[in-house]
């Protein structure tokens, strides 16, 4: 039926939440749908994604709800930018699902397979919205099931880590909350476009506070020192295929909210600076916090806030080469840590102490080759997609004449290569425990499909150029953005 | 030392929201796109309501965002309690014969008001959440005054599925034969009479019901997971 | 403006409580606290001097007699979102209890910063 439901980016959000309403039913009739449901979604998106996105290159696909054109109405803008995080969710959470099908057992599962089917749809929505206080709603609906995931398992000390989580991420919204009550008793807009253009009605003084607001909320969602405490403890408590998504997914949904509000509302010099130098701190303070981990969770946590900071500070550089490294070092992040992720639950499970990988290397090769090839891709060895992306992180901070950035960058990896190749060298240097366990094929071939992804990236990274500077641009040309949205 | 910062964290946060706020005008009017809604409500919408039609209409996908966050907030209470019982000994007081006949008895009276909120919601103040909210107190009222009351899960669960689902179908059918999701593609009717505006009652009627239940769910799985039965 | 001033000390008192507190349950009120200014401010932006309800319940009734409708509407999600928060925070503080017996975060190692 392509006449009766044109595709369009709603189907992004409206079929998630529709398999979501539907699955306590079919539940009812069979068990096995539980399992079969999420992956029929997240294939539809994909669809989704395929036929949309290459459009979406071309030109900007802009969508009205309800009927009404914005400013009244809320409107999706599907752009390059918004394009590829929708896709790249999508396929992450693609990707975990066909992972969880064994790995995860603890029930109650249709509960789980709901709220990760949310945290997945939350986070689109956040990438595809085009009007503020929607962009609140999506980021609560992601949160909300980013909570509940975090306390999923029964053992000790999960409740606790997700409470720390729900306390800071509540703060988050309410932030965000008061930052769109300030913008819209100045402005009487919520529409992103329109208050682009409205914003010289708000005072100078006025709009550093409610950059400040909305620094603080989404900062708190992307991991931003000294706003990420709650991260270390919810990435070791929520189930492993849950903390892959936690770095792939709703960090970089936060970042996107950041990233386009911050340049659409806030475009002064002062504010990219101070998200650079957070950046940057953030990234030195997590790396050296990841040298002293034991726990494999908790290292993979503080290395996922490193990146991030990495990405930010390229960010930061607010040029069109900045934002394009920042958007690789994103993409390269999702990928490889959301390997890193797997196949360290895979190998080692849930009680990720580093001494369980010692001999991994002889019980289960496959895995832990794939294990060492996620942990050279961060580190930025070439022939890997890091290395590319790291590449393109300091040629944009060469390009501005960022000295002392580069040189903390590349102190910082040598940081990072000192504890990956430490956790490496644990999977073929030291004798392990003689337990065998098999890993289910759908698992392996779930981080398969990822380490392809970063062996593609590695030896053809002209293939997705085209990609990213459509993305850096659909970011930074800020007039375009608001013509498309605004031109009825 | 710890309530020192406290403090100075609170005048920090304190003073520069007051700054933020301060430039703006209390009492007069800042709307922009407000104006438009009021103006445009009753002719484009046949809603009499304002609020109803901007929660229902204009701005519906966040509504939808709202009814899906108040499902998941359901679905992982039921997940973080999975499996939890209350313990024999953490009984609580029993309930007195008035309470348990008062029960009984107001329990229909309040699902009849909560019904009429909602299917007013587009007409009165009030609507779906608030109707919902105000049945879901009536399973409250049976919890506390009946012992050993239990609400009914699978009902519940299928009540608020069904629910969830009128609500994307009427979004996706605005999709199929309008032009956009969530558009209202029924005839308006009258403004003023209850079947009018289009699948706004609808929606908000749906709301109830998955309002409804989910906080009636929410209570139930509360209470048995922390009262103790014998 | 007194508005104003009173839904941002609502909001400093629950982070008050939510800093300082150290009993669970206080700590969750702390929270539904600040929800409930950041709610009462949205409302104080919406009102106008001498506007009545934005519902059109009798003839003659025009729209320059009305306060703005938008903050209502934020307000009715933003309190279901509120709603939403605190009941899954609630269910955390359950399964903490059900495990340490006790509410004081004093005595909880792991809820330590």
């Amino acid at each position: 039926m392509p006449e009766l439901f044109p595709l369009s980016p709603v189907h992004y959000v409206a079929a998630p939440l529709l398999a979501a309403f539907l699955l306590p039913l079919v539940a009812k009739l069979s068990r096995s749908f539980i399992k079969i449901l999420p992956g029929l979604t997240f294939l539809y998106v994909l669809y989704v994604s395929a036929v949309l996105f290459p459009h979406a290159l071309q030109s900007p696909i802009i969508e009205q709800i309800a009927g009404w054109a914005p400013p009244l109405g809320i409107n999706l803008y599907y752009g390059p930018m918004a394009g590829l995080f929708a896709s790249l969710f999508s396929a992450l959470g693609f990707i975990v699902w066909l992972y969880s099908l064994t790995q995860m057992k603890q029930e109650p599962l249709d509960r789980f397979y709901i709220l990760l089917m949310m945290l997945v749809a939350g986070a689109t929505g956040i990438v595809l919205t085009g009007d503020i206080f929607n962009l609140f709603v999506f980021m609560e609906i992601t949160a909300i099931s980013a909570f509940s995931l975090t306390a999923f398992l029964r053992e000790d000390d999960k409740a606790e880590a997700g409470f720390k989580y729900i306390l800071i991420g509540s703060l988050a919204s309410t932030f965000v909350l008061l930052g769109i009550a300030v913008l819209y008793s100045y402005t009487g807009t919520l529409n992103l476009a329109d208050l682009a253009l409205s914003m010289e009605k708000v005072p100078l003084s006025v709009r550093v506070i409610v950059f400040g607001l909305f620094l603080v909320g989404f900062g708190i969602e992307a991991e931003i020192f000294p706003l990420n405490g709650w991260a270390p403890d919810a990435y070791s408590a929520a189930p492993a295929p849950v903390s892959a998504l936690f770095a792939g997914i709703t960090v970089k949904a936060a970042l996107y909210a950041l990233a386009r509000v911050t340049i659409l509302l806030f475009p002064f010099a002062g504010s990219m600076a101070l998200i650079s130098i957070l950046g940057l701190v953030t990234l030195v303070i997590s790396e050296l916090a990841a040298l002293h981990q034991k726990n494999l969770f908790r290292m993979l946590a503080y290395s996922s806030m490193g990146q991030v900071g990495l990405a930010i500070a390229a960010l930061g550089l607010f040029t069109a080469e900045g934002v394009y490294a920042a958007l690789f070092a994103m993409i390269n992040h999702a990928i490889v840590k959301g390997m890193l992720f797997l196949a360290v639950f895979a190998m080692a499970g849930g009680s990720a102490n580093l001494d369980n990988l010692n001999g991994m290397g002889r019980k289960k090769p496959v895995l832990s080759f794939m294990f060492t090839l996620g942990a050279f891709a961060i580190i930025g060895l070439p022939p890997f997609s890091g290395f590319w992306s790291k590449l393109s992180v300091l040629t944009a901070m060469g390009q501005t004449g960022n000295y002392i950035m580069i040189a903390i960058v590349l102190a910082t990896t040598i940081v990072e290569a000192t504890y990956y190749l430490r956790a490496t060298g644990r999977l073929y240097l030291s004798e392990g425990s003689p337990v065998e366990s098999k890993t289910p094929l759908s698992a392996i071939a779930a981080v398969a499909v990822l380490a392809a992804g970063i062996l593609w990236i590695g030896f053809f990274p002209g293939s997705i150029d085209e990609i990213l500077t459509a993305g850096a641009q659909d970011l930074l040309d800020t007039a375009k953005y608001t013509e498309g949205v605004l031109k009825d | 030392m710890k309530k020192l910062l406290a403090t100075f964290l609170l005048g920090f946060i304190g003073f520069y929201l007051y700054t933020a706020f301060a430039g703006v005008p209390f009492g007069e009017s800042k709307m922009k796109v407000g104006k438009d809604y009021l103006e445009t409500t009753v002719p484009k919408t046949g809603a009499v309501n304002t609020v109803t039609s901007i929660v229902v209409n204009y701005r519906g996908f966040d509504t939808l965002g709202e009814v899906t966050v108040l499902f998941l907030a359901a679905t992982g209470l039921g997940a973080i309690l999975f499996g939890m019982k209350g313990k024999p000994e953490d009984k609580h007081r029993e309930p007195s014969s008035i309470l348990t006949t008062g029960a009984k008895a107001l329990f229909p009276i309040i699902v009849l008001l909560g019904a009429y909120i909602f299917i007013h919601g587009h007409l009165t103040p009030g609507g779906g959440f608030q109707g919902g909210t105000i049945i879901a107190t009536g399973v409250l009222m049976l919890i506390l005054g009946i012992k050993k009351f239990h609400a009914n899960h699978a009902l519940l669960s299928i009540m608020e599925s069904l629910a969830g689902i009128t609500f994307v179908v009427a979004g996706i059918l605005g999709l199929a034969f309008g032009k956009t999701f969530l558009e209202n593609i029924l005839p308006l009717g009258t403004p003023g009479q209850v079947f009018s505006a289009g699948v706004i009652p609808i929606i908000y009627v749906a709301v109830g019901f998955k309002v409804g239940a989910e906080l009636a769910g929410v209570l139930d799985t509360m209470m048995s997971t922390t009262r103790g039965e014998e | 403006m007194i508005y104003y001033i009173v839904s941002i000390i609502v909001m400093l008192i629950g982070l008050y409580a939510v800093l300082m507190k150290k009993n669970l349950i206080k700590i969750v009120v702390g929270l539904s606290l600040i929800d409930s200014g950041t709610h009462l401010l949205l409302v104080a932006i919406g009102f106008i001097k001498g506007g009545t309800a934005p519902i059109y319940s009798e003839p003659g009734l025009t729209a320059d007699a009305m306060v703005d409708p938008v903050p209502q509407a934020l307000v009715l999600t933003a309190i279901v979102i509120g709603v939403a928060v605190t009941a899954v925070a609630l269910a955390m503080v359950i399964r903490i209890y059900a495990q340490h017996k006790t509410l004081d975060i004093r005595k909880i190692r792991s809820l330590k910063w």
